[in-house]
């Protein structure tokens, strides 16, 4: 990684990147980028995770353990954002790496509707260079943030956005693995470079 | 259409305790003791009872990072060996002879390979004792198998190599092959249940398969038609069962003569979500197929793909098991499992793969699966093969293949509350509530993301 591979990357001001105002904002004031219409929004204008089973529940009662939390393309930006570039002291989110548009929750059975709490959660992110050898640890490092940050109800499958990557492909099946995710996950070199990665995110790292 | 006394239920006998509290990996049934063996990432292995469905023993120490596979060595008498292959590249080989009583009785015996002359006369005899590492895998060892005189061993890795190893003398192993033809990690490895010929599935999307010739093993067959990975290869008893009654006795005894002469086929499961079934073309009735490999060699095989079992996984199938009664059983990403069987096809009929879909019933109500019945599958239409983009029926007109088919017979969704399920097998039921049909009635064996492992009955 002694040689830097895209030198002059573009990067976004904070103030432009997608976001919205959290209920503990008083915490996350400092870290959290704010939009220019962040603050005009009511923290209770959260939307309901759409794809919960308990989502239409009107009577569901608060001290169910079992409560889905409602989830929504908003809040996996907030929690991939913050990771840091492998090789730029940036986050993935101020180079657009990663991006909101390109975030996308969907029920895993759509034909069962609410009798599966299961969500796919795709990731398309956007390499700096269409060469960048470092997609596949970019990669690695959203899908382990998100594994980590989600519950086991989500299928989180991190994919190179079509037409940026020339390996993209390639990329795409060992991102796909579980097994060599889990295998990765026990290499005390990668796991280094991911904890250092993950360090901007709030709860930790790898 | 298959008759309604004929719809199998699946249904929750038992959660062995106490589980891994990480991934677990692959759970192996002993091939004579009523045992399993659970792989985990915790670095150990969990010896189970099939009768109290309790933790008996664990494996630990001995390797550095998750324990991904584990087989017992068959044809064994008053001792069981255990061949546990890990992240850390290594393989090891454990023993430890067999106790009348089969009491819980946790034993923890700390190993370390390094240090393994010293140490190895110091454990009691109900103990697991370490016998040997195997090193040469140069990452991840994915999958091991003993094959079916427990003579040979096979491994294969992430390093795209598949070994086998011989058993020359006590606690003594000799490679014998390093097989490197596959293009990608190697998944998995099965041996056939009669002959020295070795099955592998790999991240190259094919499936291969591997005998001795003259002095040399060498690549004999190569299966191409999976789209991704192949994870896992099982492969049928060498005696085949087809449910339901043929239409036609001669065609029923021309395909049962047909099967003979091909011997036992093997199903592959794939992340590209479907499941095939493959079959030996005999030598002397090799024929051209557009399917057919490469014939360049004398050792060769003609293997064909017959048929696709019907779509029923919506994520990576991540195993599958054919069962001593010709069931077939699948599992993977989506949490479900899937039982299939294979009927005589009823000519007059309509193609149909009606399927009778598990509700969850009282032994599941425990569970916080959350998951009501599930209607995917239960649909009157044949289901569409949307990923092999191949819609035809291999070798077609061929009479004998069209006499039977596969339908899904039982299904059970969030079988491991939202946990992906990682591996499946068979294993006969052992425990007192067996009824009249004990040792005959297969048990389902599901291991899980969870840590989890859960014993299904298949209720007939």
């Amino acid at each position: 990684m002694s040689e830097i591979l895209n030198a002059n990357p573009t990067i976004r001001n904070a103030s432009d990147l997608p976001s919205r105002r959290r209920q503990d904002t008083t915490q996350s004031l400092s870290k959290t980028p704010k939009g220019l219409f962040a603050s005009t929004v009511p923290a209770s204008a959260y939307l309901p995770d759409p794809f919960s089973p308990h989502s239409l529940d009107s009577d569901l009662s608060e001290d169910d353990d079992n409560e889905i939390e409602p989830i929504d393309e908003q809040e996996i930006y907030d929690l991939i954002s913050p990771i840091s570039d492998p090789e730029h002291p940036l986050t993935l989110g101020s180079l657009s790496v990663v991006n909101l548009p390109d975030i996308h929750l969907t029920p895993t059975f759509p034909e069962k509707g609410a009798a599966s709490p299961l969500t796919t959660l795709t990731v398309l992110i956007t390499p700096t260079i269409t060469h960048c050898s470092l997609a596949t640890v970019i990669g690695l490092g959203v899908r382990v943030r998100l594994e980590q940050a989600l519950p086991p109800r989500f299928r989180v499958d991190v994919r190179i956005k079509e037409g940026t990557h020339s390996t993209a492909e390639q990329v795409n099946r060992q991102l796909g693995d579980k097994e060599r995710v889990a295998a990765a996950l026990e290499n005390g070199t990668l796991v280094g470079v991911l904890r250092k990665m993950l360090e901007g995110c709030e709860s930790g790292a790898a | 259409m298959p008759s309604p006394s004929s719809s199998p239920k699946i249904s929750l006998l038992s959660t062995l305790s106490p589980p891994s509290s990480s991934r677990a990996w692959l759970t192996a049934p002993h091939p004579a003791l009523p045992l399993l063996a659970t792989c985990s990432s915790d670095k150990s292995v969990r010896i189970y009872s099939l009768t109290s469905f309790t933790l008996l023993s664990s494996i630990t120490g001995g390797h550095k990072r998750s324990i991904r596979t584990c087989a017992w060595k068959p044809n064994l008498k008053g001792e069981s060996v255990l061949a546990t292959g890990s992240f850390d590249a290594s393989v090891g080989i454990w023993r430890k002879y067999d106790t009348d009583d089969l009491n819980p009785k946790p034993v923890i015996t700390p190993v370390d390979f390094d240090a393994r002359d010293e140490n190895i006369d110091e454990y009691e005899d109900e103990e697991w004792r370490f016998a040997i590492v195997l090193d040469g895998h140069e990452s991840e060892v994915k999958s091991v198998a003993w094959s079916a005189g427990g003579n040979l061993l096979a491994t294969c890795s992430r390093d795209k190599s598949v070994w086998i190893w011989e058993e020359v003398g006590e606690d003594d192993y000799e490679t014998i092959a390093v097989l490197q033809e596959h293009e990608g990690d190697v998944k998995c490895v099965a041996w056939h249940p009669e002959e020295e010929l070795l099955a592998s599935a790999s991240y190259d999307d094919d499936v291969r398969l591997w005998r001795e010739d003259v002095d040399d093993w060498g690549c004999v067959g190569v299966l191409r038609g999976h789209k991704s990975t192949v994870w896992s290869v099982s492969w049928e008893e060498v005696t085949p069962k087809v449910y339901g009654e043929a239409e036609g006795k001669e065609d029923g005894e021309n395909w049962m003569k047909r099967r003979e002469a091909s011997g036992p086929r093997l199903l592959s499961c794939s992340d590209d979500m479907s499941i095939r079934v493959w079959r030996r073309n005999p030598k002397e009735q090799v024929q051209q197929s557009r399917l057919s490999i490469i014939r360049n060699g004398s050792s060769e095989e003609d293997w064909v793909e017959e048929a696709r079992l019907p779509v029923a996984h919506s994520r990576p199938i991540y195993s599958v098991a054919w069962s001593k009664t010709g069931r077939v059983v699948s599992t993977g990403g989506d949490g479900a499992i899937v039982v299939y069987e294979e009927r005589w096809r009823q000519a007059s009929a309509e193609p149909t793969s009606k399927s009778v879909v598990a509700q969850p019933n009282e032994n599941g109500k425990g569970e916080s699966s959350g998951s009501g019945p599930m209607d995917g599958v239960g649909t009157d239409e044949e289901p569409t093969q949307e990923l092999g983009g191949q819609e035809e029926k291999p070798a077609e007109g061929e009479r004998y293949q069209q006499a039977t088919e596969w339908l899904v017979v039982a299904q059970f969704e969030g079988a491991h509350d939202v946990f992906e399920i990682n591996h499946v097998a068979w294993a006969p039921r052992r425990d007192k509530g067996g009824g009249s049909a004990a040792g005959q009635e297969e048990l389902i064996i599901t291991t899980g993301d969870d840590g989890v492992v859960k014993v299904w009955t298949l209720d007939v």
